[in-house]
C-alpha cells in the first residue's frame, strides 16, 4: 500500500476562483433551491391540473412525483457531499457520463432554468395585474415585465445573498398567506358537494396517471439549484447535500396537503372553479374573501418573483462554469470585480430572460399560455437533465470505487422513471396542448449536442476538462504528504 | 457554525471512534488511499466507511485529490498538529537567518505557513517575539498573516470570525474594509509591512518565502522596537528570503 502512482500537481489557483468563496450560510443556500422551485406558486397552480388529468388518483399521483422528485435528489446527494461545484448537475453529469453526457444534460438545464425563469416573470407580471387590477394583456404588462426583470437584475448582479435573502423572505412570506388561505376556506367548508366532484373523483385512464407525474414532478423544477452554491457556499460538502434533499421534501408535504385541501375544497365547487386559471384565488372570492384573494394573488407575484432570480443565479453559474472550462467563450467566466457575481453571464441572459416576456406580452399573447408554453419546454429540459444525472451517479460512483448496492438501485430507478416521464412528456400528451412547444425545446436544446460535436473534433483538450470544480488547491492539503504541490 | 453541527452527536461513541479510525487510517497509508483500501484496513463496511469519509471531508479535515477518489489529510489537520509537533528547520536555514541577524538592528524571525496556519520556528533569540502566541493566533494584526490572508481568493476563509476581528490596539485593523486595504497594499508591494497593530509601538516587515511553484511555505519576519515598518531592511531580507526558499519548499 505504500507504493502509490504518481499524484497529479496540485493547483496553486482553483479552477473556478473568482466567485465570492464559502460565503453564503445554511439559510442562503436552502434559500437558492426554495426560490428556484417557488413552492408557493407551485402548490397552487399545480393540484388542480393534477386533478384535471388523474381524476380520483390524484393524490397517489402527486404522492409518486414527489417520491420521484425525492428520489432524484437523492442521488443528487452522492455527487453534492464528493465535490463543490458550480455548474451543479451539468457538472455532477460530468463525472459519471463523461463531457457528451455532461453538455447534453448542462443544455437541458440551461434551457430549463432559462425557460422556468421566463415563466416565472410571466407568472409574476400576471398576478400582479390581477392583485391591482391592470389589464391583462396589451403594454402595461409588457412594462412589468421590464420593471421585474430589472429589479432581478438588480438583485442577482448584486450578489447571492442578496438575492437570497430577498427570495426566502418573499417565499416564507408567500407560503405563509397559501396556508392561511387554504385553512380559511377549509374551516369554511360545509361539506357539501359541487359540480367539480364529477371531475376530482372522475375515471382514472393510465394516460391520465402518467401526466399527472410529469405535472406533479414539474412542481419541484428547480430544487437542484443549490447544487450550483458549491463555491460560494460555507461548508458545501455538508449544506448543499442537505438542500437538495431536504427542499423536496419539505415541499412534498406542503404540496401533498394543499394537494389533500384542494381535493376537499374543489370536489365542492362549481367545475368552472376548478377550471380556471386560479382555482384557490376564485374559491377565496366564492366565500367572499375578496381582500384575501388579493393577498394571494401578491403573494404568489412575490414567489414567481423570487423564482425567477433564482433560476437566473443557476442559470448563471452553469455558464459560468462552461466558460471556465473553454466550452463557452472566457468572457462569460468573468465575475464582477465588487459583487463576485458571474456578472457577464448574468448580462447576456438577463436581456432575453425579460425580452421575450415582454415582447410577447406586448404583442398581446394571453399570460396564461406564455406561462403553460415556457413552462413545458422548461419541463421538458429539467426532466432530460434528472435523468441523466441520476443515470451518471452509479457510474461515478464505480468509477471512484464507492458505490454502493442502494445507490446502484437508486440511480438505476430514478434514471428509468424519469426517462419514463420524460417520455411521457414527449409524447405530446402535454398540458400546453401542442407539440410547437416540443419543437422549440429540440431547438433551444441544439446547441448542447452540437457544441459536444464540434469541440470533439475541433478542441478535444476543452472538452475533456468539462466539469470542473472546486477541486483541493496546494493550500487546502496538509503539507509534506508527498504530493507534489 | 453550531446550527448544522448535528450530524454526530455526544451520544454516538462508536461513530466518532470509527471516523477518528478512518483519520488516522489515512494518515498512516499516506495521500492518495481510496475509500475501499480505507475499509479494507479497518474491517469496516463499505458503506460506513464512504459516508466517514464525506463527513470528514465535509469538515476538511480530509481532502478529496482531483482524481476525485484518493483522499489525503487537509490542512486543517494543522490546526490539531501544529500545537505539540515541533518545527524543524533545516541547519543550513539557520545559518541564512544567522547571516541576516548579523546585517540587521532589528529581530530576524522565521515563520512557517501551511494553508493558513503560522508557525514561529526561530525567533530570533537576542530580540525575540513579544508574543509567539499572538502572532500565531492573530493573522489580521500581524505582518506575516498580512501576507497569508492576501494569498486566499477571500481572506474570510482563513480567519476565526471575519465579524468579529479582536482589536489588539487603537491601530489593529477590525472592519473588513480595512483589512482589504492592508492586503491590497501587500499584493501590490509583494512585502508586508505593519506599525502598532499587534503591540503598541513595535513594528514588522515580513517577507514571503515561495517554493518552485510560487506556493507560500514561509516568511522572514523582521520587528523593530522603533515603531517604523523597518523597510531599510527590506532588500537584505529579501535576498534572506530567496537563500531559504530552496531550503524550505
Amino acid at each position: 500500500m505504500t507504493q502509490r502512482a504518481p499524484l497529479g500537481e496540485l493547483p496553486v489557483r482553483s479552477p473556478v476562483a473568482g466567485l465570492r468563496r464559502r460565503g453564503l450560510s445554511v439559510a442562503e443556500v436552502l434559500a437558492q433551491s426554495v426560490s428556484a422551485l417557488a413552492p408557493s406558486a407551485a402548490v397552487v397552480a399545480v393540484p388542480s391540473i393534477v386533478m384535471v388529468q388523474a381524476g380520483a388518483a390524484t393524490l397517489p399521483v402527486m404522492l409518486a412525483g414527489t417520491a420521484l422528485v425525492v428520489l432524484v435528489g437523492w442521488c443528487l446527494t452522492h455527487f453534492a457531499r464528493r465535490m463543490a461545484a458550480v455548474g451543479g448537475v451539468y457538472s455532477y453529469t460530468a463525472k459519471g457520463l463523461g463531457p457528451g453526457g455532461a453538455l447534453l444534460a448542462g443544455w437541458a438545464l440551461v434551457v430549463g432554468y432559462a425557460a422556468v425563469a421566463v415563466s416565472a416573470l410571466v407568472g409574476s407580471v400576471a398576478y400582479l395585474t390581477s392583485a391591482t387590477g391592470l389589464p391583462p394583456t396589451g403594454w402595461s404588462p409588457a412594462l412589468l415585465a421590464l420593471g421585474i426583470g430589472a429589479l432581478a437584475t438588480l438583485t442577482t448582479v448584486r450578489g447571492i445573498r442578496l438575492s437570497a435573502r430577498v427570495a426566502l423572505a418573499l417565499e416564507v412570506v408567500s407560503v405563509a398567506v397559501v396556508v392561511v388561505v387554504l385553512g380559511v376556506l377549509l374551516v369554511a367548508h360545509d361539506g357539501g358537494t359541487g359540480t367539480g366532484a364529477a371531475v376530482v373523483e372522475g375515471p382514472v385512464t393510465a394516460g391520465g396517471v402518467a401526466t399527472g407525474v410529469v405535472l406533479a414532478v414539474a412542481a419541484f423544477m428547480g430544487f437542484e439549484s443549490a447544487a450550483t452554491l458549491g463555491v460560494e457556499a460555507r461548508r458545501p460538502l455538508v449544506v448543499v447535500p442537505r438542500a437538495v434533499l431536504w427542499t423536496p421534501v419539505a415541499a412534498g408535504v406542503l404540496f401533498l396537503a394543499a394537494g389533500l385541501a384542494q381535493v376537499v375544497l374543489l370536489s365542492a365547487a362549481p367545475v368552472e372553479v376548478l377550471t380556471s386559471d386560479v382555482p384557490v384565488a376564485r374559491l377565496a372570492d366564492a366565500e367572499g374573501l375578496g381582500a384575501l384573494s388579493r393577498l394571494l394573488d401578491a403573494g404568489i407575484a412575490a414567489s414567481f418573483f423570487a423564482c425567477v432570480t433564482g433560476s437566473t443565479n443557476a442559470l448563471s453559474r452553469v455558464l459560468f462554469s462552461m466558460s471556465r472550462e473553454g466550452v463557452l467563450p472566457r468572457a462569460l467566466g468573468r465575475t464582477h470585480r465588487r459583487f463576485s457575481t458571474p456578472a457577464v453571464a448574468l448580462a447576456v441572459v438577463l436581456p432575453v430572460l425579460v425580452g421575450v416576456p415582454a415582447v410577447a406580452l406586448g404583442s398581446g399573447a394571453r399570460a396564461r399560455d406564455v406561462l403553460a408554453a415556457s413552462l413545458t419546454v422548461s419541463a421538458l429540459g429539467y426532466v432530460l437533465a434528472y435523468a441523466l444525472a441520476a443515470a451518471a451517479m452509479p457510474l461515478f460512483l464505480h468509477r471512484i470505487g464507492e458505490l454502493t448496492r442502494p445507490a446502484l438501485a437508486g440511480g438505476v430507478t430514478a434514471a428509468a422513471l424519469a426517462s419514463g416521464v420524460l417520455v411521457v412528456a414527449l409524447a405530446g400528451a402535454s398540458w400546453a396542448g401542442s407539440g410547437a412547444m416540443v419543437v422549440v425545446f429540440a431547438v433551444a436544446w441544439l446547441p448542447g449536442p452540437v457544441l459536444w460535436a464540434v469541440l470533439a473534433r475541433r478542441a478535444p483538450e476543452r472538452l475533456a476538462r468539462v466539469g470542473v470544480y472546486d477541486q483541493a488547491t496546494a493550500s487546502s492539503l496538509l503539507p509534506g504528504q508527498g504530493v507534489r504541490r | 457554525m453550531t446550527d448544522v453541527d448535528r450530524g454526530v452527536t455526544g451520544r454516538q461513541p462508536q461513530a466518532v471512534r470509527s471516523a477518528l479510525a478512518v483519520l488516522e487510517e489515512v494518515a498512516r497509508a499516506g495521500a492518495g488511499v481510496n475509500a475501499k483500501e480505507v475499509a479494507e484496513a479497518l474491517g469496516m463496511p463499505p458503506a460506513t466507511t464512504y459516508r466517514l469519509l464525506n463527513l470528514l471531508v465535509g469538515e476538511e479535515y480530509l481532502v478529496r485529490l482531483p482524481d476525485l477518489h484518493g483522499f489525503a489529510l487537509g490542512a486543517k489537520v494543522a490546526g490539531l498538529a501544529g500545537a505539540i509537533a515541533p518545527a524543524r528547520v533545516p541547519t543550513a536555514a539557520r545559518d541564512v537567518l544567522g547571516g541576516l541577524r548579523g546585517q540587521v538592528r532589528a529581530g530576524v524571525h522565521l515563520v512557517l505557513v501551511a494553508g493558513a496556519t503560522l508557525r514561529c520556528a526561530d525567533v530570533d533569540p537576542d530580540l525575540p517575539l513579544a508574543s509567539v502566541g499572538l502572532v500565531e493566533g492573530h493573522l489580521h494584526a500581524t505582518a506575516v498573516g498580512h501576507l497569508v490572508l492576501a494569498e486566499e481568493d477571500d481572506w474570510r476563509d482563513a480567519v476565526h470570525h471575519p465579524g468579529r476581528l479582536v482589536a489588539l490596539t487603537a491601530a489593529t485593523p477590525t472592519r473588513p474594509a480595512d483589512v482589504e486595504a492592508c492586503l491590497g497594499q501587500v499584493r501590490a508591494h509583494g512585502w508586508a509591512g505593519q506599525s502598532g497593530q499587534l503591540h503598541e509601538g513595535v513594528a514588522c516587515l515580513a517577507v514571503p518565502v515561495r517554493g518552485a511553484t510560487g506556493l507560500l511555505v514561509a516568511a522572514v519576519a523582521v520587528s523593530s522596537a522603533r515603531g517604523v515598518v523597518p523597510v531599510e531592511y527590506l532588500a537584505a531580507a529579501q535576498e534572506c528570503a530567496a537563500a531559504l526558499a530552496p531550503l524550505l519548499d
